[in-house]
């Protein structure tokens, strides 16, 4: 689950940058848009999106092999 | 790579719950408390993602008799968090939980659900109910301020990954910049290893995949391989650990959701509820984790999370705590795909979390190294755990250093080169496997030669591929940058950790819990109350039965 950055969202704080247990952002540089270098490394904490200031700007992507296997619902 | 040095009093290895408990403490003491944190320890560690319970005892709810209070809880998965640890020891964590409840609702972790301790979850209808609910969700941030306030040094970004020691005392240890390329000697008159569980020795539910997993990539069992290195004991290397939730979607939080456990035909799989039950959830996987596993392999899965019948302010209530167990991206996810729980039953699974074991201590948080101590899940898994040891190893590792020097010795610069030499010649490989690779290979050996079936045949075959694994990557594995070298450094003392699972596993020469060997499929109960002791003796692993502590 790759985080995804917003570029017309994001204020180049480097939050995301900085907190990332991972480091998935390994290289970025201040003030430049952050750089999702190992997108394969990120364990889906959500660490990033809840310290951006600015709502929106980073998001999570379900990889297709996580998602939920439900039981559909019996049709009408 | 250039070096720095950094002088503790106490250096707490791992940001997660303990370390910081332990730093909290040790400066508060006054000794000099310094936390290296791989990561960043605002997110860092099992808690990192935030957790909904807590397991603690009050007298006030639970009654005067602690002892009936344990009783309860051991026979709910934590009977196999506590496995050999010895009652005292369970005594001593259970009866400083509500102080540590008091103390961090002080610090502004709300550990109350509408004004009053609630308690709810991992339970059987009609017993006590141990996990206390609390919003757990700004744990770390909170913890990480208080330590900051407490005057503790956090140096995040550094590996820490082996000890200076003598064989018979700590005095430091050896880390490297996960982002520069610079390496830092701790010269530590104690240190608390607080490195956390081991997440990718065996494979993830998704083939191939590192971060299909419930805790942390980054937590591989540092401490653990660095404790054996220095001398240290570990215990039950060769136990497993399983852990259930959703079917390909690893997190923790299965007793956060309510509901029953139902089979294709909406029959119930346990005995403890038939609805959807808040204050309990549905206990059965606790009672046995592989349960879906077996439903699979018997033709009668898949098992569901079933929440039809229950109210609406449950279904609310429920997704109140999941996000304190980490889990606002599978609440996202289910939005988005308009997965309705209360129409939606939610396929379950069980997976393998692969090597349990731990570091040796006593009650005081002291290994068998003299200046070493060892926290959270170095011994056993929870928030609770961490925080009570964090803090019990703090106190006892600033009266320890008070009387502790570090010597001027040449073992440290000896240390230092050696160690140095080995960074700087995985940086300097070429054109060959990167971490991922090796990762994958240990893996294959570890679920084929030493997972859900051991024999004997099968354990002497894996050690020796384990072992040629070992020099491949040693004289192969290649890194670009400071990242990398620090992953390949992770995935070097899963290796270690991994032989000493192989080494333990063949010891057992009996069938308990999920170290089932085949070749001897007889439970022995001559080893009931006793643990199995790895440690290093002349660079050889020696191994010893030793009687539980009271």
């Amino acid at each position: 689950m790759p985080p995804i950055i917003d570029e017309d969202k994001c204020t180049l704080c480097g939050n995301c940058v900085d907190i990332c247990t991972e480091d998935v952002f390994f290289g970025s540089k201040k003030k430049q848009l952050p750089r999702v270098t190992y997108p394969h490394e990120c364990v889906y904490c959500n660490a990033c999106v809840e310290e951006c200031p600015a709502e929106g700007a980073v998001r999570l992507r379900l990889p297709l092999p996580m998602m939920l296997m439900y039981k559909p619902a019996p049709t009408a | 790579m250039e070096i720095e040095h950094i002088k503790a009093d106490v250096l707490c290895v791992g940001g997660g719950i303990g370390g910081l408990m332990a730093a909290i403490r040790a400066s508060e003491l006054g000794a000099k408390a310094v936390v290296a944190e791989k990561g960043n320890a605002l997110h860092s560690g099992k808690g990192g993602g935030g957790c909904d319970h807590y397991l603690s005892y009050i007298p006030e709810i639970h009654g005067p008799d602690m002892d009936a209070f344990i009783e309860e809880m051991l026979q709910t998965q934590q009977r196999h968090n506590f496995e050999g640890l010895g009652m005292n020891r369970i005594r001593v964590h259970i009866a400083k939980t509500f102080d540590i409840v008091k103390m961090w609702e002080s610090w502004g972790i709300p550990m109350k659900y509408r004004g009053e301790y609630h308690y709810a979850g991992h339970a059987f209808p009609g017993g006590f109910r141990c996990l206390m609910k609390y919003e757990g969700r700004n744990q770390k941030p909170i913890l990480t301020k208080k330590a900051l306030e407490k005057g503790v040094e956090i140096v995040n970004r550094v590996m820490v990954f082996d000890l200076v020691s003598d064989g018979n005392k700590v005095y430091g240890a050896i880390g490297l910049n996960t982002r520069d390329e610079k390496i830092v000697v701790f010269e530590a008159k104690s240190v608390i290893l607080g490195t956390g569980g081991i997440s990718r020795l065996y494979p993830s539910p998704t083939p191939g995949w590192f971060n299909n997993i419930a805790t942390r990539l980054s937590l591989t069992g540092d401490g653990r391989a660095m404790a054996y290195r220095a001398g240290a004991e570990l215990q039950n290397m060769e136990m497993r650990i399983q852990h259930a939730g959703p079917k390909y979607y690893a997190r923790f939080g299965q007793a956060t959701w309510i509901g029953v456990f139902r089979d294709p035909q909406d029959r119930p799989i346990g005995p403890f509820v038939t609805k959807p039950e808040r204050l309990y959830g549905d206990i059965t996987p606790e009672v046995n984790k592989n349960i879906f596993l077996e439903y699979a392999q018997a033709g009668k899965g898949p098992v569901y999370m079933d929440g039809r019948g229950m109210s609406q302010e449950d279904l609310d209530y429920m997704m109140y705590w999941l996000p304190h167990e980490g889990n606002t991206p599978l609440i996202e996810h289910m939005k988005a795909d308009g997965i309705d729980y209360l129409k939606h039953p939610v396929e379950f699974m069980t997976y393998d979390q692969g090597s349990g074991g731990r570091i040796v201590t006593n009650e005081e948080g002291e290994t068998s190294i003299n200046g070493l101590y060892a926290v959270g899940d170095e011994l056993a898994n929870g928030v609770s755990n961490a925080s009570v040891f964090g803090w019990i190893s703090g106190e006892n590792a600033t009266l320890y250093a008070k009387g502790a020097n570090i010597p001027d010795g040449k073992e440290i610069q000896d240390l230092i080169d050696e160690k140095k030499g080995l960074l700087e010649k995985i940086r300097g490989q070429k054109n060959g496997p990167d971490w991922k690779e090796v990762n994958v290979a240990l893996q294959q050996i570890m679920s084929d030669y030493s997972g859900a079936l051991r024999t004997e045949a099968l354990l002497d075959t894996g050690l020796f591929h384990l072992k040629r694994l070992k020099q491949k990557a040693l004289e192969s594995i290649i890194a670009g940058n400071q990242h990398e070298l620090g992953r390949s450094i992770e995935v070097l003392n899963m290796i270690d950790i991994g032989e000493l699972v192989f080494i333990c596993s063949k010891e057992r020469k009996e069938t308990r819990g999920l170290h089932i060997r085949r070749d001897y499929p007889l439970t022995n109960p001559r080893l009931n109350n006793k643990v199995h002791i790895i440690k290093e003796v002349d660079h050889r692993p020696v191994t010893e039965w030793r009687p539980t502590q009271k």
